[in-house]
């Protein structure tokens, strides 16, 4: 017979207490015993035989636990249903939001991809850049308007409608280096922090090569993003408390119920 | 009262196959099931009364009322236990017969 180890039993005890109540009150003493009559008795090494005994442990205390859910669940089908159009609700309304949102940003590339193209094909057949682009002085700190700006194919400023703090704003060489292989590009510019643009970028070919940007400030897509976030939560929120608070209710009223009681 | 989905788990088998032959408390059963005769089936104590709570649920087990002490108690199989083992020994009897009559006829062939 085995010297019973008092250490690991009462760290096996302790861990008894994880099960289910009703099952800790039925048989927490029995396991207990039988793990020290096993232990006493064991013709493997202690190790082997507690970490076997701990193994064992935790997975019927998984499987308890498990069970037990699942007959919370059965228990209040209400709940369970609750449960899972909420789940519905978040899976499909959330993602429904994020493609509006995409819709909404990329509604706000136009009309600057027309323009600009519009702009280079005239450019790049002939015509003057003074006569092809829109002359102005926006502000884009403030403007809602598409404002245009034409680069030399080295990326240098050459006229502009859109000044900001009163001077030609250059995206990022990357851009360029990106039309350089590409015709177009659409991107969100940040000139200064807070700024957002809705920039269409597109490149030149012909006798004066160079590229053409096309912008339009994000305000108000921001505005709009904001409120269908806003409204995102508050529906969600809404729409989960109606269905814990309406579940609630309906058990209330099923739990209280004439049949219901007589059969308990 | 549910009745015991067939076939039963090696584990349920065990159990009720240690308690066929009279009443024992949770320990003997967890030594009678490891013997090679009786399942060969090694249970911790989490797994044995985990499943002893299911088959007292289900009527295939039930506490004698005798005990050493509190912490153990007695078990012993229901008449509708011994059903559900004969069952299942009638299953796995018909199993093996065709698996024993199928090797041999491979092993005459061969």
């Amino acid at each position: 017979m085995n010297r019973p180890n008092p250490v690991l039993l009462t760290l096996y005890g302790g861990a008894l207490r994880l099960y289910p109540s009703r099952l800790r009150l039925l048989y927490q003493d029995q396991m207990l015993q039988t793990a020290r009559d096993a232990d006493a008795e064991r013709d493997s090494t202690a190790f082997n035989f507690w970490l076997y005994l701990f193994t064992d442990l935790a997975k019927s205390l998984a499987k308890e636990r498990l069970l037990m859910i699942r007959n919370q669940v059965l228990a209040r089908p209400i709940f369970f249903y609750a449960l899972v159009l909420a789940l519905i609700l978040t899976l499909w309304g959330f993602p429904a939001a994020m493609t509006l949102q995409g819709v909404m940003r990329g509604a706000a590339d136009q009309p600057q991809i027309q323009m600009a193209q519009n702009y280079a094909s005239a450019i790049a057949s002939g015509k003057l850049a003074e006569d092809a682009i829109p002359t102005g002085h926006l502000d884009l700190a403030t403007s809602l308007e598409p404002f245009t700006i034409l680069y030399s194919a080295d990326g240098k400023p050459l006229r502009s409608s859109g000044y900001l703090d009163e001077a030609v704003p250059t995206p990022p060489t990357g851009v360029f280096d990106y039309l350089r292989t590409h015709p177009t590009d659409k991107f969100t510019w940040q000139p200064r922090p807070g700024l957002r643009i809705a920039a269409v970028a597109q490149r030149i070919d012909g006798a004066k090569p160079g590229f053409i940007l096309v912008g339009r400030s994000l305000t108000l897509v921001q505005q709009q993003e904001n409120q269908l976030r806003r409204g995102t939560f508050i529906t969600w929120f809404a729409l989960m408390a109606l269905l814990i608070g309406g579940s609630t209710l309906l058990n209330r009223v099923q739990s209280g119920s004439p049949t219901t009681a007589a059969q308990g | 009262m549910n009745a015991p989905p067939q076939p039963l788990t090696p584990a349920v088998f065990a159990i009720l196959l240690a308690l066929a032959d009279g009443e024992k408390h949770g320990y003997a059963i967890m030594k009678e099931a490891a013997l090679p005769e009786g399942g060969a089936i090694k249970l911790g104590p989490g797994t044995l009364y985990g499943t002893l709570d299911r088959l007292i649920r289900d009527a295939l087990v039930g506490e004698t009322g005798l005990t050493d002490d509190a912490r153990r108690r007695y078990y012993r199989l229901t008449d509708l236990g011994h059903r559900a083992l004969a069952a299942e020994t009638a299953r796995l009897t018909a199993s093996l017969r065709t698996a024993r009559s199928r090797t041999e006829a491979r092993g005459a062939r061969a």
